[in-house]
């Protein structure tokens, strides 16, 4: 699908003046830098926050900042300069006030060029290392979030005693809740995103590199906040945190400002990057209608999370203000309003759910066409469906307020804008099943995947659609039932999708196959176990059981044990997947350059895939998904990678 | 505008011409101004809520005393001056005349960090405290933002200064001026937008909000 085409090589290009060797500070700077830099302003601010505090006096009490928030806010913000400090972050804006611009040597050390593994650990731009430093957060962070959902399933399996005592429970709830909407709001954009759409699209790296590394550190930065709350006083109250219990909580709730409030600027950066490497870099020939479909799946998740997450950012950044500064925005006894905290909250929280499902959809899509060895079926009702569900996010968020009392005649009209959304959603679903529809399908992981999400997606959709009903959800709302909704969306339909993206990425990203045997068997038990665990729950919340709740009725004890058990076979499957993926990277089979005969431009570099992705840049001379078609260029395809690359004709 | 180069200066880094990174960057720079948008909307959506619910009766500052109008539409005088200063300069460098962006951006840096003084002038000197009520956490923090904005604003330009006098940015590769000016226009607006809320919404519309404490429900016979 492609010829080549020359440019500039950069070393060619007179160059500014080195100061000092390449890279310059960046070569003394790496993770353990950054995490001492980190502790000692976080440990300095602390103490600098506590000995200005103010002694409280009959006088002025009320007027001063009450409690420890004060210190601890000083605390997480220290943290997060200091890492940001200590990792190199800063070196790149000040190198550019001063006029100190890089030179090609520069930008090659900062890339990691010859720094070995080491370059995991540093501010490294290239975007293939930034990937991979996703893929291995977000592991990590999953890894956290589903020991959480043990704790939560086995209080909630174990009927006859009480095992955590109810805080402690409610803080692994609202602690579970937030890690993994983190987890899988990167686990698809993070590693495959940066690692994969770049090349994708035929470019040499993201638009700004140097952003792309702040942007992953910008979210190692906001883990240990969220993580520190658990051992000062938690979470108690949901991932949403409503107002005013926001207000109220302990201390540990500015941990979870703080991570939202650092993760949204993380997001941010992301989104910018991601959206201007697209549209500015795609390779010569690669009009809108060539360009594969996940990069529209990453294109639509970027645009909702630069457009909203700036709102839930602000319902933190206030409600941080509120608990440290006295603030009143959410205070009603002097003027403020929890609904607005609900609806700021709710602008990102409901598209979120789409930011999480889009890209993942979109890699199912990608892979579906390879594995079935047919176009995709109806590219532009994909497209369509994408955009529809970014254009229609935006009008859906207060469905989650139908009983809050918030504006009731508004209720009608966002019952409908949100069952409307299902028409763009389902739109994704048929494009699937008609492309899998009288194809040969090569039933590999990464396709297998695919059959256990379209079932996933009808089940989280279509409940999804009754919980959207005003009555419906006032009978439902905050029961058991809705949790079980939204994990088949976010976990069944997100999840999975992202196994199956990363399953059949791997072997580029690793340059070696996953594990297809142990691999398979990770997955099956996993949805096996999730299919007992959440239709469990299902039926629980149809009982009336409430969610978030610590002791119930024992008319509940069947469903919660069954639902206990499949979370165990969840994470039995899980581990074992886990374990396909650390065996396989370390020393699994060899994959080829092509392995699945794709015929997207990642699969016409070699592996590993070399500092700069190309040695000459491509020229996409047809569409993506030309299987069954003969490519009338293909006498024209040029290398595209270095001496090692081969001509890919699929047909 | 237009390019006075006839040969492309090319990227030390990428080895592109500087006008395609440009682009790139200006795409950027839209994004950012976009995600900062919804940022400020936040703030006026905050801002105009409790103004219009006046929960309560918690939205006029206890004493009565509400934050100066002619200070808000003073920063922004200052404001869209330098950002025309600073127009001006790139209009000069593009046109060929480098020690015009040096001048104008010099200008423009110098009345931003003013701007920024005043701003923190005006934070400190409110006539109420953050406390008071719900107008005062909304006017402060529309205050704060535009204190932060103007920082950043007046590093930026001032980093324009230092980039044209140091050769990186001038005839031949003027594009990063034009950035700029681009982020310090919305700042303009963003801090317009915060004037004409702050002086147009004083009193809520809401003149007999339910207070809690003596909310009952409707006897029903």
């Amino acid at each position: 699908m492609s010829s080549a085409t020359e440019v500039m090589r950069p070393e060619e290009v007179p160059q500014p003046k080195q100061y000092g060797k390449p890279g310059g500070f960046l070569r003394h700077t790496n993770i353990i830098t950054g995490t001492v830099s980190g502790i000692v302003l976080a440990a300095i601010a602390y103490l600098v926050a506590g000995a200005l505090r103010p002694p409280p006096s009959d006088e002025n009490a009320l007027a001063l900042p009450v409690g420890l928030d004060p210190q601890f806010a000083a605390m997480y913000i220290g943290w997060t300069i200091g890492l940001l400090l200590g990792i190199g972050a800063f070196d790149g804006p000040l190198r550019w006030f001063l006029g100190h611009d890089l030179t090609h040597e520069d930008a090659e050390y900062m890339a990691g060029a010859g720094q070995g593994k080491w370059r995991y650990f540093k501010y490294t731009t290239d975007h293939k290392v930034v990937g991979k430093q996703y893929l291995v957060m977000s592991l990590v962070l999953l890894g956290v979030g589903g020991t959480l959902a043990m704790m939560i399933r086995t209080e909630l399996g174990i009927t006859w005693m009480e095992v955590f005592n109810p805080n402690v429970y409610n803080s692994i709830i609202g602690t579970h809740g937030m890690v993994m909407v983190i987890a899988m709001i990167i686990v698809v954009s993070g590693p495959i995103g940066n690692f994969i759409v770049p090349i994708m699209i035929g470019a040499r790296d993201m638009a700004f590199p140097r952003l792309n590394a702040l942007s992953f550190w910008l979210l190692f930065a906001a883990v240990p906040p969220l993580v520190s709350s658990l051992f000062l006083g938690g979470i108690r109250d949901g991932w949403s945190v409503y107002q005013p219990l926001n207000s109220q909580a302990p201390v540990g709730m500015l941990g979870y400002q703080t991570t939202i409030i650092v993760f949204a600027f993380s997001t941010g950066i992301a989104s910018v990057n991601l959206i201007t490497t697209i549209v500015t870099m795609r390779a010569r020939g690669m009009t809108w209608s060539r360009v594969p479909i996940f990069v529209y799946g990453i294109i639509g998740s970027s645009v909702m999370g630069l457009i909203w997450f700036p709102m839930f950012q602000y319902s933190q950044i206030l409600s941080w203000s509120d608990r440290v500064l006295q603030s009143n925005f959410f205070n009603p006894a002097q003027g403020g309003s929890v609904w607005l905290y609900e609806n700021l909250f709710w602008l990102l929280g409901h598209p979120e759910v789409y930011v999480i499902v889009i890209p993942g959809t979109a890699a199912l899509m990608e892979l579906t066409t390879v594995f079935v060895r047919k176009p995709l079926f109806s590219y532009k009702l994909a497209i369509a469906g994408i955009f529809g569900v970014v254009g229609i996010s935006g009008i859906v968020w207060a469905h989650h307020m139908y009983m809050t009392g918030f504006a009731p005649s508004a209720n009608y009209p966002f019952m409908l804008s949100t069952e409307l959304i299902s028409i763009p959603f389902g739109f994704l679903v048929l494009v699937l099943l008609g492309t899998i529809w009288r194809g040969k399908v090569w039933t590999r992981l990464p396709m297998m995947a695919v059959y256990a999400v379209v079932w996933n997606k009808v089940v989280g959709g279509i409940t999804g659609v009754w919980l959207s009903d005003v009555p419906v959800d006032q009978y439902m709302h905050g029961s058991m039932f809705v949790v079980a909704h939204f994990h088949f969306m976010l976990m069944g339909a997100a999840l999975f999708s992202a196994i199956a993206a990363i399953a059949y990425w791997f072997p580029k990203m690793t340059g070696r196959y996953l594990n297809e045997r142990i691999g398979s068997i990770g997955f099956w038990v996993a949805f096996a176990g999730f299919q007992l665990c959440f239709g469990s729950m299902f039926f629980a919340g149809l009982q009336g059981m409430p969610r978030r709740v610590l002791q119930f009725d024992n008319a509940f004890n069947l469903s919660n044990w069954l639902s206990t058990i499949g979370a165990y076979t969840i994470g039995i499957g899980t581990v074992i997947f886990l374990y396909a993926i650390i065996t396989s990277w370390r020393g699994g089979q060899t994959a080829p350059m092509n392995p699945w005969a794709a015929q997207t431009l990642e699969w016409t570099v070699p592996n590993p895939v070399p500092l700069e992705n190309f040695k000459v840049l491509p020229v996409v001379t047809t569409d993506p998904y030309n299987y069954g078609v003969p490519d009338p260029y293909a006498s024209q395809v040029a290398d595209v990678g270095d001496e090692t690359s081969q001509k890919v004709s699929v047909s | 505008m237009s390019t006075a180069a006839a040969d492309p200066v090319l990227s030390p880094t990428t080895g592109e011409p500087v006008a395609v990174v440009a682009r790139r960057n200006r795409l950027g720079i839209w994004l950012c101004i976009v995600s900062d948008a919804a940022g400020t909307v936040s703030l006026l959506i905050a801002y105009a809520y409790l103004w219009s619910l006046n929960v309560n009766g918690g939205w006029a500052p206890k004493k009565g005393a509400w934050a100066p109008d002619w200070l808000f539409w003073a920063i922004v005088l200052g404001m869209v001056v330098a950002c025309a200063l600073l127009w001006w300069g790139v209009k000069s460098v593009f046109a060929g005349h480098r020690e015009g962006l040096v001048v104008a951006a010099t200008l423009s840096s110098l009345l931003l960090l003013a701007m920024f003084i005043l701003q923190i002038w005006q934070l400190a000197t409110f006539p109420f405290d953050i406390s008071e009520s719900s107008y005062t956490s909304a006017t402060f923090w529309l205050a704060l933002s535009n204190a932060f904005h103007l920082s950043l604003g007046s590093l930026l330009v001032l980093a324009v200064v230092n980039r044209t006098r140091a050769g990186k940015i001038g005839v031949d590769n003027p594009f990063q001026s034009r950035l700029v000016a681009m982020w310090i226009t919305w700042l303009c607006a963003a801090a317009l937008l915060g004037a004409i809320f702050t002086t147009a919404m004083k009193d809520s519309p809401n003149t007999d909000p339910p207070a809690f404490q003596s909310f009952t429900q409707p006897h029903t016979s």
